[in-house]
């Protein structure tokens, strides 16, 4: 919604720039366990979008006002890399925008963890955008919900971001930079696949009542190919290594005990 | 029939009471990573923390030395603390101890009591969810590891193991692979023939 | 998996002339360095020295030159510890540790001439800025020569942009060359412990070196320096052993940088 000059054409017969249909997203990897520091971790490559996302904690609410003795406190920061973008150098440090994402983030996460299990401790989570196309906040979200779920933290379901968006008359998902750029709107949201409730909803331009619940279905379409590939990165590790040995008689498993 | 399941994947299409699981809308579902057994319908985590429970025995790491109280950090959100009244070392921080777990206060952390420094040596940041496995049933597996390498170790549950003296890298290298191996199948023989062949 | 060690064990280890993770004294854990992990970027490289792991992004701007060198263009290092990459690392402004990881780095590449800054003139009042960010996603010890293998090899694979004056537009993509570079840096960091020299220290090891030396080196002379850590210091003749290993590591830190672009 940024662009300047003359607007490209960004639909030609029903095909986008880089050849999706409306209700594609972009060909995507995510990979679990990527940093040995943080309690869990996962990069994804979205399109263009190359994100590290990793969660610390819990740990002990620092400094103590900030805790709540009825539950884990969530912080979250999202920050743009300086050389994040093909235009020019940014600059480092939070500003009004990563400020933002990082709350809207913060709340996805606030719902999605069951917090009220560690009382008076804090979760760090932390979305390193190292590369930006279009999208980062919702494929920020995605990787998050990997680094917290291989973290061993506890949750109710297994969040997925993807926006939605307006070129021309036609609604579209998964808008990169420069259909966001020249888009009639962009709308970032968060899905708990598991209830089908709206966790992170943020919209700017101009939309039909009707154009918004079709665009959010097709969201929810494609969701399904996100959790798959959420959940595919998360069993992988543990899927190839049982099957190597999945031949050899079972030993004892802690369980087998009771 | 076991499957690896993701927080929130369904378990089964009724209500069941079931460890790490909840129930919504008459169905039930994971809330971590685990492997679930649909016969006898229990979840084993694969990734865990530990929590501070009464009587459990852990390994811990001197934080702040406070003249009469020192804190522990023990890898958990909840850090212990000893009385250095019911301590006879003197304790520093960095220093390495075993106690256990005598009573919780009301922001959880471990009131921890007969505490033991372990002198030199290392730890190991075990997965909490892996240490069952470590110790085996009957405590088989830990009693083959300090037999086949000849090095003191001494197991938290709280996922901290410490080892010293012997073959410390050849026992690093049994509780790695048991860590990372913990869910599948003939890991016991495995264990044995790489600590018999082990330098 | 996370380790911990007292100085205890390893001070015993040291004194078998042996190291934790099983290393000699003298001698780097495994290292790799991947190039263009950043396309956005002019030059990226991300590099590896074991767990450490440190992305290195160049971007170039149009700007103005200083004062005193108007037909020369500016080079910039920063660095940030980033939060993710251990958790003593806390969000908030570059601490000195980040400030020093980042002016080491810059000194480095500047003293041995890296980038040769003469070429970067456009036309009066405007010249090339080149911006070097060091990111640190990953902390096991020794972020300087990770840096410096990360900045090297991201300048060493870096485009040119052109600058259409008429238009006054950067253009950073299609049929680019390569900045113009002049020379390469490397450098090996060693810690002193119980009087014995270790280089390439980890995480462990550095809560416990007494004093901590960077050298870099063009693989000819000595090109830059930073003792740290305090501690009681070096002898004359540390200092030249130290120097003579740097030297010598050169040649295979030089060669991986040649081998990740293709040299």
């Amino acid at each position: 919604m940024s662009g300047s000059g003359e607007k490209p054409v960004l639909i030609v017969d029903g095909k986008r720039l880089d050849g999706r249909l409306p209700g594609d997203i972009r060909p995507s990897r995510i990979e679990a366990n990527v940093l040995k520091n943080a309690a869990g971790s996962a990069y994804i490559e979205w399109g263009n979008n190359k994100i590290m996302a990793a969660v610390y904690g819990p740990s002990e609410a620092l400094p103590k006002h900030t805790s709540n003795p009825e539950r884990a406190v969530i912080k979250c920061r999202y920050q743009m890399a300086p050389f994040s973008s093909l235009e020019e150098h940014g600059r480092s440090g939070p500003n009004r925008r990563s400020i933002e994402i990082s709350k809207v983030i913060k709340e996805v996460f606030e719902n999605a963890i069951i917090t009220e299990n560690f009382p008076g401790s804090e979760i760090n989570i932390y979305v390193e955008v190292l590369q930006g196309d279009g999208g980062t906040r919702a494929a920020g979200v995605t990787a998050a919900a990997v680094a917290v779920a291989a973290s061993g933290i506890p949750m109710t379901d297994l969040p997925y971001g993807v926006s939605i968006g307006k070129i021309g008359d036609q609604i579209v998902i998964d808008l990169n930079k420069i259909e966001d750029n020249y888009s009639d709107a962009d709308v970032p949201i968060v899905i708990s696949p598991r209830t089908g409730r709206i966790l992170l909803l943020q919209m700017d331009g101009d939309m039909t009542k009707d154009e918004i619940n079709r665009g959010i279905r097709m969201a929810a379409d494609a969701g399904k190919m996100i959790s798959k590939m959420q959940s595919d990165a998360l069993k992988k590790q543990y899927m190839e290594i049982s099957e190597k040995y999945k031949n050899e008689a079972p030993s004892y498993t802690p369980q087998a005990q009771k | 029939m076991q499957r690896i399941v993701v927080p929130g994947e369904k378990l089964e299409d009724k209500p069941l009471r079931i460890d790490e699981a909840f129930t919504e809308d008459g169905k039930t579902y994971s809330t971590i990573m685990s492997v679930y057994d649909e016969e006898r319908k229990v979840l084993t985590p694969l990734e865990g923390m530990w929590y501070p429970r009464m009587g459990d025995q852990v390994v811990g790491v001197v934080a702040e030395d406070k003249l009469s109280v020192y804190f522990i950090d023990l890898n958990s959100p909840y850090k212990g603390l000893i009385f250095a009244k019911d301590c006879n070392d003197d304790l520093m921080a960095g220093d390495i101890i075993e106690a256990s777990v005598k009573e919780l206060d009301k922001t959880k952390t471990a009131i921890l009591t007969r505490p033991r420094k372990l002198f030199g040596g290392k730890i190991l940041y075990v997965n909490p969810a892996k240490i069952p496995r470590i110790l085996g049933k009957g405590n088989t597996m830990i009693r083959q590891l300090t037999q086949l390498t000849q090095s003191s170790i001494t197991v938290g549950l709280n996922g901290l193991v410490w080892i010293k003296g012997g073959k410390v890298d050849l026992a690093t290298e049994a509780i790695v692979t048991i860590q990372q191996e913990a869910h599948t199948a003939g890991l016991t023989n495995r264990i044995k023939a790489l600590l018999e062949t082990g330098k | 998996m996370k380790t911990t060690i007292t100085g205890e064990y390893i001070k015993e280890m040291l004194a078998k002339d042996m190291r934790e993770d099983a290393r000699k004294l003298l001698e780097y854990r495994d290292i790799t360095i991947r190039i263009g992990t950043i396309p956005n970027a002019e030059g990226s490289a991300e590099a590896n020295i074991g767990n450490t792991k440190v992305l290195a992004g160049v971007k170039l701007g149009v700007g103005e030159p200083m004062p005193d060198k108007p037909n020369e263009g500016n080079l910039m290092a920063s660095a940030e510890l980033l939060p993710l990459a251990a958790e003593s690392f806390d969000v908030g402004p570059p601490t000195p540790e980040a400030i020093e990881l980042a002016r080491v780095t810059d000194r480095g590449i500047r003293a041995a001439g890296v980038v040769d800054l003469s070429k970067l003139f456009i036309e009066k009042d405007k010249v090339w800025n080149v911006f070097i960010d060091v990111y640190v996603l990953n902390y096991d010890g020794n972020l300087f020569d990770a840096s410096a293998l990360a900045a090297q090899a991201a300048l060493s694979s870096c485009r040119m942009p052109k600058y259409d004056a008429a238009a006054e537009t950067v253009i950073r993509e299609g049929d680019l060359g390569r900045l113009p570079l002049a020379n390469m840096v490397v450098s090996s960091t060693f810690g002193i412990m119980s009087d014995k020299i270790i280089l390439d220290p980890n995480a462990n090891e550095e809560l416990f070196i007494d004093s901590r030396l960077t050298i870099s080196t063009d693989g000819n002379n000595i090109r830059a320096m930073q003792k740290g850590l305090g501690g009681s210091g070096f002898t004359p003749k540390q200092v030249d052993t130290m120097m003579d290993v740097t030297l010598e590591r050169s040649k295979d830190l030089r060669s991986m940088i040649k081998k990740s672009i293709g040299e």
